[in-house]
């Protein structure tokens, strides 16, 4: 019980949809806390929803968790909770030790004011004294990497120095809790670098909870993570098996329908992948040897096309691109096909769409969007465990 | 590492601090942890304030000369009959408005500490109380910029103001600061949830000004001598004018009866924002 930071049992904590009830809500919270009334927190008034709903978790001195999930799923709720900015209403939270939190980078900021100056109020409001202040003036100023700007007012710096600032501060307090919120995707590359390090080293102290989008950092600092979704926790495990629940539902709510061409100088038929028995399918192993069929035809001339393949994830990033060049001159309105074979097809589980793209140099004789849409599985589970991210390595360990 | 903290639906518990005073000492504990929060922030208002305008402290003595300018046409012209007064109208009315200043600035100020803080209040847990503090700072920063405007006019009129008075009288300015506070606390939380307080306080201190004998002395045998004998705010302008001018008050106990009043709603003022502080960052 004794090295346990944070304890949070059965939480919840509910919010208006609207504007009108939060007023009526807020003045009768308010009246009733004045007069000493318990609030009647327990149940939902009209217009009322469970932001967070039954939350539990403990979690040990010196331990990360991340929190994922997507939008609106309560995780900022949770951190502000944690945070004491405001009561559950429902449960309660326990919590050993000072806590810093990273909310909103540079929430205190006045714009009118100097950078040496916001330093100082924003150390204050997070609770740093004058004399720590004074200490780490210096580091601040370094990691924060704003140079002369110190002297001038925020409100002439670049967006990212604005938060390379406030970060610098927050990270600066020394706190036994650090409470993370998306924080970390900010910033030039230079500077992402530099906290994900500086996350690091504060992790050999400090027992942090993140917040994010950002699915690989939290693979690669959190012990442990929490799915929430529609405010309850949807799962409690490790990092690994959370974000693959969490992908997993990702593609299985996204619907992606078989998209829009533009055609000019082609028609496009049909596309579909076919196994080495020769047989259509649209759900593929990995490291299955595939075949990608195109059927078209030439409506117009086509001298030197290039056909152009990209593989989306649902969520719209490009994994991957590959094109050929062919020498087709014909202009024979027939039916032509294009085989294409992969081997050992190695994207990892999930669902996927295929665009096409035929070109003349610069000029798109057509263009078909989500022209497929296909899933990849793995055949054991065991594969899963062991190898994650944007693509898998057909890797094998030999030892003597 | 000692510290624990329970955050429960009626409000944060902190290990080791029990018993029937248990709010009390944690009030207290919050407001001493957070005067180097109030200290900054009050900077950080004054010269965010006084940095960009090139009027900076002509702001703070615009209006009330102007109001003063008024009423002195207003009396000159025969348009309102203002009784009679132990110093030249001018500096009389001046001197009142220097007192009562403390008070609607320090409410304009306090009603709106809180929603202009907004982002911050829903980002940072730090003492919130330290807002409200802080904004009536800038009510004490215009009082003094006042009084150098007072004793300008004295010396033009050639006032003698009583010496020892001036001292006692900063003293008796200490309940009308303490009743500002208290109301700003309320006032900064009812804000949050109805934005129209500031107008309305706006609206609601100059119609105070008008029925409080500020701007002139109490005028005898009337409803208005009637309304302002219950009237607090009446008893700290006017007691703080009698000490300036006289060295002594008219009404001491109408005073004390005042003060009394004002360290009760300032104690009921803290206990409130204390209690709701935490329901304010949900709704801001």
């Amino acid at each position: 019980m004794n090295d346990i930071a944070i304890k949070v049992e059965h939480v919840s904590k509910k919010f208006c949809k609207r504007l009108r009830h939060t007023m009526l809500y807020g003045t009768v919270d308010i009246a009733r806390s004045t007069l000493g009334l318990l609030p009647h927190s327990g149940q939902l008034r009209v217009g009322e929803f469970w932001a967070v709903d039954d939350v539990s978790f403990e979690l040990k001195r010196g331990e990360t968790l991340g929190i994922i999930g997507p939008n609106g799923a309560g995780k900022t709720t949770v951190l502000k909770m944690l945070n004491g900015i405001f009561m559950p209403d429902k449960g309660k939270i326990i919590i050993k030790g000072r806590v810093g939190a990273l909310i909103e980078v540079g929430a205190g900021f006045h714009p009118m004011l100097t950078g040496r100056e916001n330093i100082y109020i924003n150390g204050t409001i997070l609770g740093m004294s004058k004399r720590e202040i004074d200490k780490k003036f210096d580091d601040i100023v370094n990691f924060a990497d704003i140079g002369d700007f110190i002297d001038s007012p925020v409100k002439h710096y670049s967006s990212g120095m604005y938060v390379r600032l406030g970060f610098a501060i927050a990270i600066h307090c020394e706190p036994d809790i650090l409470l993370v919120d998306e924080v970390l995707a900010v910033g030039d590359e230079k500077f992402r670098k530099n906290s994900y390090y500086k996350m690091r080293e504060l992790m050999k102290t400090t027992t942090i909870i993140i917040v994010s989008h950002n699915l690989f950092q939290i693979e690669h600092l959190c012990n442990r993570v929490i799915y929430l979704d529609k405010g309850k926790v949807k799962l409690l495990d490790t990092p690994e098996q959370a974000i693959a629940r969490y992908y997993m539902d990702f593609d299985s709510s996204t619907k992606i329908e078989r998209g829009i061409r533009k055609e000019e100088t082609i028609k496009f038929e049909d596309v579909y992948f076919e196994d080495n028995k020769g047989e259509r399918i649209n759900r593929i192993a990995i490291f299955e040897d595939v075949k990608l069929i195109l059927k078209f035809k030439c409506i117009d001339e086509m001298i030197d096309s290039t056909f152009d393949f990209r593989i989306y994830q649902p969520n719209g990033i490009q994994l991957t691109r590959f094109d050929f060049q062919t020498a087709f001159a014909k202009n024979d309105r027939e039916s032509h096909q294009l085989e294409i074979e992969i081997r050992n097809l190695n994207l990892p589980p999930g669902k996927y769409y295929l665009e096409i793209k035929v070109a003349e140099k610069a000029y798109i004789g057509g263009i078909w969007y989500n022209a497929l849409n296909f899933e990849i599985y793995a055949k054991t589970s065991h594969l899963l465990q062991h190898r994650s991210g944007y693509c898998i390595l057909d890797a094998h360990c030999k030892s003597d | 590492m000692n510290v624990e903290i329970r955050y429960t639906p009626s409000g944060p518990v902190y290990k080791g601090i029990s018993g029937p005073f248990r709010h009390i000492i944690l009030m207290f504990r919050e407001l001493i942890s957070a005067r180097e929060l109030i200290w900054r922030l009050f900077l950080r208002d004054f010269s965010a304030r006084y940095r960009q305008s090139v009027l900076g402290v002509a702001w703070a003595v615009l209006m009330p000369l102007a109001t003063v300018g008024v009423f002195v046409i207003l009396n000159r012209s025969g348009v309102l009959e203002i009784g009679k007064v132990p110093i030249p109208y001018p500096a009389y009315a001046l001197l009142g408005l220097t007192v009562w200043n403390l008070f609607s600035v320090g409410i304009a100020a306090a009603s709106n500490s809180i929603i202009n803080a907004g982002p911050m209040v829903v980002k940072i847990n730090f003492p919130k109380i330290s807002l409200v503090i802080a904004s009536i700072g800038q009510a004490i920063v215009s009082l003094f910029i006042m009084i150098f405007l007072l004793i300008v006019i004295f010396l033009w009129y050639g006032i003698a103001p009583n010496v020892s008075g001036i001292f006692l009288s900063f003293l008796a300015l200490l309940p009308l600061y303490l009743l500002t506070l208290g109301l700003g606390f309320i006032l900064s939380l009812a804000a949050g949830v109805l934005r129209d307080i500031p107008n309305i306080m706006g609206i609601a201190t100059y119609a105070l000004m008008l029925l409080t004998p500020v701007l002139y002395p109490t005028p005898r045998a009337t409803a208005f001598e009637h309304i302002n004998l219950w009237n607090p705010l009446n008893y700290m302008v006017n007691g703080v004018r009698d000490l300036v001018l006289a060295g002594t008050m008219k009404a001491p106990f109408g005073y004390l009866y005042s003060a009394i009043f004002a360290v009760i709603v300032f104690l009921l003022g803290w206990r409130v924002f204390y209690f709701a502080q935490t329901k304010i960052a949900e709704r801001v």
